[in-house]
């Protein structure tokens, strides 16, 4: 008895405990992932039965539905490409102008940074109907293209800027310094120096953006109406049936497949993501 | 060769007036700030302008004729229309329940996971899958999973004898139902930059307190807390403002309803304009949701900088 | 390395948009069904459009019933407009008053053959006003009850159509037989149209009944949903839902198209979805209730937008469309409005699935019916009903207050 009350079996126990209360709090994070993997391979009727997570027979066709059902592969492509061009495209725009708002002294700063930075308390329903005038008015609807200008111009891009204005700021200038006496023009000492030493800053904007990009939803639903140029929000949101009833097997189906790419590539970077997150989180 | 011209110009930098060195650095800062500038002017600075103006204007989107009609569209929110002081409360308890709910399980959360153990890499790694999946995929799961009876959450509740409640089709339990489910897809980041400000913490401090027999409540109430400040502040604000802009969730899971019971303002705007026509209202709507989050974040700064 | 991954990034944007460029003529013509069936039959008009036009292409594009009036708009007024399109009864006069459709008029009289008063003039009447066309309907289809022939043999039951002939199938007889179905298949006895009659279907749910106990939803800008013959019309709807539970109850599911549920209400363009039900079917008429037969008729037409610059390529396809025989193509699946075919015997007979004895039901019911209610502000009036009507299907539900407020909320829309 008293054995088993000693010190570190206690101590075990304890742990145990606690990891079983920390795994019952993960089940409504865990569950909807497993149910939406298992639903994805149920057939229509299989899914109103009997809730249980293994269907008695896998239906992998539910996957090619998918594809004959919408051009899903190309909606994927959208998603993906338009994703990267902002990410890229927020990079740059938004290093450029961090860069200058930390370390270059020129009249008007305070200001632009207060206006700047006015814009990320300002949610872009607000501006979405002008957004959708102006838009018409460049005619650009039912492209790509307010999809991809509206993040890196929008409220996102400017978080970006911030990002990167706090990271340069707390870097080091001597290298920097050493970079012009070398005769660095601003923009090579930009582009050589303080870019090459703020690769956690651009991973962490990198990341940001492009997980917004990828789960824009607003933005689609109101420029884009061509089935072709849907991207995956959309895309999934649009399994139904002519009458407009959800087609549950395929919404599922199509549903792990936009996921799990994001999800593995999670899982396996997951240590650099949360980090760059943190990195944004205490340094924003 | 480009090098060599480089430091030849550099070399001349040495010798222009302290004068045009400034201006040089202005005109450079300008320069790099201007691709930010242009858009921002462009995409948000003038939408933001021109919201101003067609609040003031009766405009059909269909139409596209407008009218210009003073304040009317303010008064027909504030006074003649019911929906509009109903959906302004939805949007308050909305992020009433949600910002509470989400920062503290982030803190117990992050509090639980800041020190290594056997599987805290686990634990983090499953808290903030949901942050990383589309709000989409997340509301589409929900939606099923919280169907009356044939719905998984209420089969499970049957299973130990509670009889759920028809969650997305009564006001009340469909606003539980949109809060809970948004704080789990989200809370994984804020437990995400707590655990981040927990490890920035001198473990010294910790140490010293325990040494003077300080409780883990006491340690928590007297060191951990107060350290948190500027990040709650961050949370805090980030949090609030994202739950006045959600629409996505909304617009999938209930659609507004069940009985207006989750119209928040996003979505309101979303119907007014784009499925009523009624550019106008739309309008005066997100003015007043403008001045509704602006006035919520400086009351927010406002009150942390008199505390500390 | 970074220079080639932007030089692919820059590569991708550009074959991302790359917007295909148009030929010179085709036409985009929005529709809401994406069945392969009606697509075909769409596309053999295309077709021998052809004959007069050798180079124009016609595009049919499919957009989900349920999301389109709302993509339609973002197409209009997103300057992206399609040349012609289907349009629903409900979203007529709102796009009627936007001034956003074009009058056919000049077209279709320019054509002798095309007899534009054969088109009967209640069917007109939602399209046109002032000598002016907006809109041809192409579909004036009734709401019939769609029945599992399978599951009323299983329950012992006579099926709808014969009970119809007989002269007994009323309300009272279908809460009858829903519960008795209920009790005897667990299946459910009904499901509202399309499993969506607490959502986007409110109207498709309510409105038979409602009519068929002499009631109206509104007439005359007056709100009828508070009038006692629409009161017990909708407590009859109610006891079915919540005390014999055998209509399919909300956030429920209950496909009748799958086997789920007994019975449905529906038009005859989804008998097209019955082919491998795998279970015998039938149709028959709406119950009768204390205000006699009153067939409710769902109508859409088709329209040609302002916005598009090809107008007068778009109206010409659309008196193709609605030419004689075209019509009486189309009408296995939507019914016409056309006389000359709807009484022609062609027509009980152009759909292979439904017997003619029961497109009987359905001529029938066009004659006799009235088309759904629709109004200029019907969006508004839809959504300001819908709280409403939520707080109509609880359990508890108080059916008379509920529908007090209901029209507390759309009579100063009426």
């Amino acid at each position: 008895m008293t054995n088993l009350l000693s010190q570190p079996r206690l101590k075990v126990i304890k742990q145990i405990c606690w990891t079983l209360s920390l795994g019952v709090v993960a089940i409504p994070f865990v569950f909807p992932f497993l149910w939406m993997i298992s639903a994805g391979l149920k057939g229509p009727s299989e899914i109103f039965g009997q809730p249980s997570l293994i269907p008695t027979e896998l239906r992998w066709s539910n996957y090619l539905e998918v594809f004959s059902y919408q051009p899903f592969a190309r909606q994927y492509f959208n998603s993906l490409y338009i994703a990267v061009a902002v990410t890229v495209l927020t990079l740059f725009i938004s290093s450029l102008a961090g860069y200058a708002l930390a370390r270059l002294r020129f009249a008007g700063a305070a200001l632009v940074g207060l206006f700047l930075v006015s814009a990320l308390m300002v949610p872009e329903e607000v501006t979405i109907i002008p957004n959708f005038f102006l838009i018409r008015w460049l005619g650009l609807s039912d492209t790509h293209w307010p999809l991809i200008l509206l993040p890196v111009f929008g409220p996102q891009g400017i978080v970006g800027t911030f990002l990167m204005r706090q990271y340069f700021l707390a870097l080091p200038k001597e290298l920097e310094e050493a970079g012009k006496m070398d005769g660095l023009s601003r923009l090579g000492v930009w582009w050589r120096i303080a870019l090459p030493m703020s690769r956690p800053a651009l991973a962490a904007v990198a990341i940001i953006t492009f997980l917004n990009s990828w789960n824009l939803f607003l933005e689609p639903l109101i420029f884009i109406s061509s089935l072709e140029k849907f991207t995956l929000p959309l895309a999934l949101s649009n399994f139904t049936d002519p009458y407009g009833s959800p087609l549950w097997h395929l919404q599922l189906a199509a549903t792990t497949l936009a996921v799990g790419p994001i999800l593995i590539v999670y899982l396996i970077a997951q240590r650099q993501i949360i980090e760059s997150f943190a990195l944004s989180g205490v340094k924003g | 060769m480009a090098r060599k011209l480089a430091r030849h110009t550099g070399g001349q930098d040495k010798t222009v007036p302290w004068l045009t060195l400034k201006m040089r650095e202005t005109m450079e800062a300008w320069l790099f700030i201007s691709p930010t500038l242009a858009g921002f002017l462009i995409f948000f600075v003038g939408p933001l302008v021109a919201v101003v103006w067609y609040s003031l204007t009766e405009w059909n989107l269909l139409s596209q004729q407008s009218v210009f009609v003073g304040l009317d569209n303010y008064q027909d929110a504030l006074v003649r229309n019911a929906d509009f002081w109903k959906v302004v409360r939805n949007s308050i308890i909305f992020a009433i329940g949600l910002v509470p709910l989400n920062m503290g399980m982030a803190l117990a959360l992050a509090l639980a996971l800041s020190r290594p153990f056997r599987g805290v890499i686990f634990f983090r790694t499953v808290f903030f899958a949901p942050v990383v999946t589309s709000a989409v995929a997340w509301a589409i799961v929900w939606k099923f999973l919280l169907q009356g009876d044939a719905g998984f959450v209420n089969q499970l509740l049957a299973q130990v004898g509670i009889h759920g409640p028809n969650w997305l089709r009564e006001p009340d339990w469909a606003m539980v139902a949109v809060i809970i489910t948004r704080v789990i897809k989200m809370v994984g980041l804020n437990m995400i930059l707590y655990i981040a400000a927990l490890q920035a913490i001198p473990r010294d401090y910790e140490a010293a307190a325990r040494l003077e027999g300080a409780s883990s409540w006491q340690i928590f109430r007297m060191i951990t807390w107060p350290l948190l400040g500027p990040t709650t502040l961050v949370i805090m604000v980030i949090t609030t403002i994202g739950s006045f802009k959600v629409f996505d969730h909304i617009y999938l899971m209930t659609g507004g309803g069940p009985e207006n019971g989750t119209l928040v303002l996003a979505f309101y705007i979303y119907q007014q304009g784009f499925q009523f026509f009624d550019v106008g209202y739309a309008s005066a709507l997100a003015m007043i949701m403008f001045v509704i989050v602006m006035g919520l974040t400086i009351t927010q700064l406002a009150l942390r900088r008199r505390d500390t | 390395m970074k220079s080639i991954i932007s030089s692919i990034t820059l590569s991708t944007m550009a074959l991302g948009m790359m917007s295909s460029a148009l030929a010179a003529a085709e036409l985009r013509f929005t529709v809401w069904t994406g069945n392969e069936a009606h697509l075909a039959l769409l596309n053999g008009m295309a077709d021998s459009f052809k004959e007069s036009h050798p180079d124009v292409t016609v595009r049919f594009e499919t957009i989900p019933a349920g999301d389109y009036t709302q993509k339609l708009t973002f197409q209009l007024a997103g300057g992206n407009p399609p040349d012609a399109g289907w349009m629903m009864e409900d979203a007529a006069p709102t796009f009627v008053g936007a001034g956003v459709l074009e009058d056919l008029a000049p077209t279709l009289n320019a054509d002798d053959g095309y007899d534009l008063p054969d088109f009967s003039e209640p069917a007109r009447g939602l399209w046109s006003g002032d000598g002016k066309v907006w809109g041809v309907p192409f579909s004036t289809s009734p709401f019939v009850i769609f029945y599992n022939k399978d599951l009323f043999d299983q329950a012992g039951l006579e099926d709808p159509f014969s009970l119809a002939a007989k002269g007994e199938w009323n309300m009272e007889k279908f809460q009858e037989v829903a519960k008795t179905l209920t009790d005897a298949t667990g299946k459910w006895g009904f499901e509202f149209k399309d499993g969506q009659g607490y959502e986007t279907r409110i109207m498709h749910a309510l409105m038979p009944p409602i009519r068929a106990y002499g009631g109206d939803v509104w007439a005359n800008q007056e709100c009828g949903f508070d009038k006692p013959e629409a009161v017990a019309a909708v407590k009859q709807l109610h006891d079915m839902v919540f005390k014999d539970k055998s209509i399919v109850p909300p956030g429920e599911n209950g496909d009748f198209f799958s086997g789920s549920s007994a019975m449905t209400v529906n038009q005859i363009s989804r008998a097209s979805l019955m082919k491998d039900a795998g279970f015998g079917w039938g149709i028959a008429p709406l119950p009768s209730g204390p205000g006699g037969e009153s067939p409710v008729i769902g109508q859409a037409g088709i329209v040609v937008f302002t916005a598009g610059d090809q107008k007068e390529l778009a109206a010409a396809f659309v008196r193709h469309m609605t030419s004689e025989s075209n019509v009486a193509k189309m009408a296995q699946f939507f019914p016409p409005a056309r006389k000359s075919v709807l009484s022609s015997e062609a027509f009980t007979e152009s759909n292979k699935l439904i017997p003619t004895e029961q497109m009987e039901v359905v001529k029938d019911a066009i004659t006799k019916g009235k088309v759904l209610p629709s109004h200029e502000r019907s969006p508004q009036i839809l959504a300001a009903m819908k709280p409403r009507v939520d707080a109509l299907w609880r359990a508890d539900a108080d059916v008379e207050a509920s529908l007090k407020a209901v029209c507390a909320a759309i009579q100063p829309l009426l």
